[in-house]
């Protein structure tokens, strides 16, 4: 019984990963649902296809619809690829340089400082928040808050 | 032999073969360099391979541009805009990609589900309080400070909501460039110095906050509790981003 429940426990965690384009069809699939989705939010609140996809393949994974050794694969791969793939939007950046310009040398240089600033902010601040709420949690609801 | 008339005619027509390859030939090369850089030097934040490969690519891009006789942004659109659109779009799927962090450890999402989304509310509230008064302290005038408010978001988000409260999308735009190179630049450094290694939750939350996507990468790399609240911010945030900052806006008397 025991060694059985290890055999489908190992089944499980090893199983072989999805032919590559099995695995591209489905990330091509959800993104074109997600692009007929997408048009379908009010200008006001615009919801962009990526992020309707990052949803969409999450409820599918989490109603088991599709299986991680179905996506695993080719998901890894573009996350090892994001840091390159962001290289276009960084030299985009010679497109607009005359918005540190435009205002004077000292706009611009301001401008930067806050974008620097802010990056920490939003960085410092939502995870101070985050410790504050798992402090309440911890203290006046007595929820573990550990994690491994 | 004189190569820039010969250049200038590729240039002036976007539609030619070469040029496609050139975009990605260019981005992969500085990105390389990078990488190469950011080994041998063990790691010195200043070379982070995307950082580099943001720099080294707008310097080679000026100096072809200046060699050639056109502007930079004319050069930019012509020459290296095909082949990095190209790359660009791989994002699309990419983005989508971290629904496996994030469902690995649903685990967490589940116990958690209401910490995380109070967390990403309130935090990105005060953010925008304490960001709204360093752009005022540092003489920004409104549109520039309503420019910076979105910055959280993912710019297909950030962009359009700028524009709505009187901001410059484009300003937004490469804020939420920098916030990406920044944090991937100085995520570590960042996590040493203000203590976040002791809270994996606080600390993805705020990696993909301030990070996005790029940050959501980083944090993967450190743990998949993680990678996983990092992605999840992507998300929440952009949400929380879309429904707040317009109010905040017409709160604060920026439009």
């Amino acid at each position: 019984m025991a060694s059985n429940q290890q055999a489908a426990k190992t089944s499980e965690v090893e199983h072989e990963p999805a032919p590559i384009l099995q695995q591209m069809a489905i990330f091509a699939t959800v993104l074109f649902v997600s692009s007929l989705i997408s048009p379908l939010f009010p200008k006001s609140f615009p919801v962009p296809t990526p992020v309707i996809g990052l949803v969409l393949m999450y409820v599918l994974l989490a109603s088991h619809i599709i299986k991680l050794y179905q996506v695993e694969k080719m998901a890894d791969f573009l996350i090892s690829l994001i840091a390159f793939l962001f290289v276009p939007s960084g030299i985009q950046m010679a497109n607009s340089l005359n918005v540190f310009t435009d205002g004077g040398a000292m706009t611009g240089v301001m401008l930067i400082v806050t974008i620097i600033l802010a990056t920490i902010i939003l960085l410092v601040v939502v995870a101070y928040t985050t410790a504050g709420f798992m402090a309440i949690s911890r203290k006046v609801f007595h929820k573990s808050t550990d994690v491994d | 032999m004189n190569w820039a008339p010969f250049l200038g005619k590729a240039v002036a027509n976007p539609a030619s073969a070469p040029l496609l390859f050139f975009g990605i030939f260019l981005s992969l090369i500085v990105f390389l360099i990078g990488q190469y850089l950011f080994k041998i030097s063990k790691g010195f934040f200043l070379f982070q391979p995307l950082f580099v490969g943001m720099v080294l690519g707008i310097f080679i891009l000026w100096l072809m541009s200046k060699w050639l006789g056109v502007s930079l942004p004319d050069f930019y659109t012509q020459a290296y805009k095909p082949g990095g659109d190209l790359l660009f779009w791989f994002l699309n799927p990419a983005t989508i990609a971290f629904a496996i962090p994030l469902y690995r450890r649903n685990d967490v999402v589940k116990k958690f589900w209401l910490e995380i989304v109070l967390s990403l509310i309130v935090g990105s509230i005060i953010s925008l309080f304490v960001i709204y008064y360093v752009a005022k302290i540092f003489g920004l005038n409104n549109s520039m400070i309503a420019s910076m408010l979105p910055q959280a978001a993912t710019t297909a988000i950030a962009m359009p909501i700028s524009g709505a409260i009187g901001g410059v999308p484009a300003v937004t735009a490469m804020a939420c460039i920098l916030n990406a190179v920044l944090i991937y630049a100085l995520a570590d450094f960042l996590i040493k110095i203000f203590r976040l290694n002791s809270d994996p939750v606080g600390a993805g939350l705020g990696l993909g906050t301030a990070g996005h996507t790029v940050g959501s990468a980083k944090a993967v790399q450190l743990g998949s509790v993680q990678g996983a609240m990092a992605s999840i911010a992507v998300v929440v945030i952009s949400i929380v981003i879309d429904l707040v900052v317009p109010t905040f806006a017409s709160m604060m008397g920026l439009h």
